[in-house]
């Protein structure tokens, strides 16, 4: 019997040592990325794993003088900052009412919202509304676009959330003498915060990691995005690898992070409101 | 809410629950996200392009005129193509890869943080990334190279026939770590005792796999495969970055001919193009979604 589950246990082992070696699939290919990114020309278009004979971090001063990646950084800041901003600010205090009336109104508002979830946006009327509008190539009108495309997403996951919250707690507290926006904000909000926290993460990644609503959207390049500034630096560059590697790794690397700290949130919230559904 | 005391419930909820709080949220999705939908169907039947001042309706002749084109054949084909070849990898890698992190493995959290990641990175970095290891003299054709094939090595991105499939592989490495957090979390979500009681019956591995987790498991398979095939239909970063449509038009998809021909200036016959993938999306999901909202009452 013990002799079994020792057998057992070594299968075990051997089974996770080789998922263990399958992680490579995915992390070679990074591991391509950062080694490259502190080697020399040279030695970077040789394209191998090997990690640099010397680690040139100057590379990186390089391409934050000469790739424009400050501005760019600000500019992406900015963007992501604007649209998770307002797609959560809006969509919360939304939800909360399509989660708590069922009426025929509320429920076409959410199945309204729901087509966005899988939708294509319309590109070419959006570029000439913000032209019309006059915020063509401005951050507001790149930040608007976002967060309407993102609200759906928001909507759903914090509806979905909300129904989870029982409504005799807001009852109790507009018996108590609130006014509704004030139940919403001091009562509803902060129950809110670990699906704020998905929100967040998943908006801000969407948001950041996008590269086809900014070039339609941005024209002049001291207001692009980091992955327009790297893509066209890579055009200039593209015999120096090293370079354009240090480029990916500095527009990689704030959303490793982020996803690092709010991986539990990211994970349970994509992943909730797909079983949920 | 309903029966005979309704009345002054209903009388809280009007107060309690103001319509007003809807409508910042409502009003930014309209304007930005419904109304250039709804204009669209419009502009699809004009006209319009960079070159005219006057902006003419011409019915369905741009649609008469998509058909024909050669480029959009080939982007409906490629797109079609690209959804299902990566939905099936996706759903496959996915769920292998959830049943076997669903075991009591010491290093699970770490090995599901590293198969999420490229989740969490940007197109233009992978697709950068990708482009110099699919080159000539890049790492994929090194390794073939070491291990005796010389004779396999290729241009991958370059080549027409293996392009489209190389943009595919990013996709699929990109996205089945997602695939594998959803199936995990579905399969997590099944009760343990119903293995269990099956155990008792007699029921094979095999068996309890095909009786009790592909079951369980439909409402996620339904999800994993909305996301993937509507992602890969209207995937544009990708091929843009990895191929811009190359060689020739050999990997041109929808999203990317619609960009194409935005750039040329003809935005009525872009807008049509966009309706066409807006009209397949929404064909596709609400029969998907139906699909598995049947087999879910089957169950």
């Amino acid at each position: 019997m013990s002799a079994e589950r020792t057998w057992r246990k070594i299968r075990l082992l051997c089974f996770e040592a080789m998922m263990l070696i399958l992680t490579l699939i995915v992390i070679i290919p990074l591991l391509v990325m950062v080694f490259g990114s502190f080697k020399n020309a040279q030695e970077a278009s040789l394209f191998n794993l090997k990690p640099p004979t010397k680690w040139l971090f100057s590379n990186y001063a390089y391409v934050f003088v000469h790739g424009k990646l400050g501005r760019a950084l600000i500019n992406s800041f900015i963007v992501a900052f604007g649209s998770v901003g307002i797609s959560i600010v809006a969509s919360a205090p939304c939800s909360y009412i399509l989660a708590r009336r069922h009426t025929r109104f509320t429920t076409s508002i959410y199945n309204l919202f729901l087509i966005g979830l899988f939708a294509p946006i319309a590109i070419v009327p959006t570029v000439f509304l913000l032209k019309y509008m006059g915020i063509l190539g401005d951050y507001w009108g790149l930040i608007l676009v976002f967060s309407a495309v993102r609200m759906s997403f928001c909507v759903f996951l914090f509806s979905g959330f909300i129904k989870s919250v029982p409504r005799e707690i807001d009852e109790a507290a507009y018996i108590d003498g609130a006014r509704p926006t004030r139940v919403f904000i001091s009562i509803i909000a902060p129950l809110l915060k670990p699906v704020m926290v998905t929100n967040l993460a998943i908006t801000t990644m969407s948001v950041w990691n996008d590269y086809m609503l900014p070039m339609y959207l941005l024209s002049s390049p001291s207001k692009w995005t980091m992955p327009l500034t790297i893509y066209s630096f890579f055009g200039q560059y593209f015999r120096d690898w090293n370079l354009v590697f240090a480029d990916l790794t500095i527009t990689a690397l704030p959303m490793i992070i982020l996803y690092l700290f709010a991986q539990k949130y990211i994970v349970a919230g994509m992943t909730v409101g797909a079983v949920k559904a | 809410m309903q029966g005979g005391n309704s009345k002054p419930r209903l009388n809280i909820e009007r107060h309690l629950f103001p319509y007003y709080l809807i409508m910042p949220a409502l009003l930014l999705y309209a304007l930005f996200f419904i109304l250039p939908i709804m204009s669209s169907f419009l502009l699809s039947c004009t006209d319009w392009n960079v070159y005219r001042k006057a902006i003419n309706f011409n019915g369905l002749s741009n649609f008469l005129v998509i058909f024909k084109n050669d480029q959009f054949q080939k982007a409906i084909a490629n797109t079609g193509k690209y959804a299902v070849v990566t939905t099936v990898f996706k759903l496959g890698l996915g769920l292998l890869l959830a049943l076997a992190l669903n075991r009591q493995l010491l290093t699970k959290s770490l090995i599901r943080t590293i198969f999420y990641m490229p989740a969490v990175i940007s197109y233009v970095v992978l697709g950068l990334v990708f482009s110099s290891i699919l080159k000539m003299d890049g790492l994929l054709n090194h390794f073939i190279h070491s291990i005796g094939f010389a004779s396999v090595e290729l241009d991958w991105l370059g080549n027409k026939f293996t392009a489209l499939y190389c943009v595919m592989a990013l996709d699929i490495w990109k996205w089945s770590g997602l695939c594998m957090a959803i199936f995990l979390a579905g399969l997590q979500s099944i009760p343990s005792d119903y293995y269990e009681a099956s155990r008792i019956d007699g029921a094979g591995v095999g068996q309890q796999f095909r009786n009790i987790t592909l079951p369980m498991l439909t409402p996620v398979l339904g999800i994993n495969f909305i996301l993937s095939f509507i992602g890969g239909i209207t995937s544009f970063d990708s091929v843009y970055i990895l191929t811009n449509n190359g060689p020739g038009f050999a990997s041109i998809v929808m999203s990317t001919l619609v960009f194409t021909y935005y750039t040329k200036g003809y935005y009525g016959v872009a807008s049509a193009m966009n309706l066409m993938l807006f009209i397949i999306v929404a064909f596709i999901s609400i029969f998907i979604a139906a699909y598995f909202r049947r087999k879910e009452v089957e169950l």
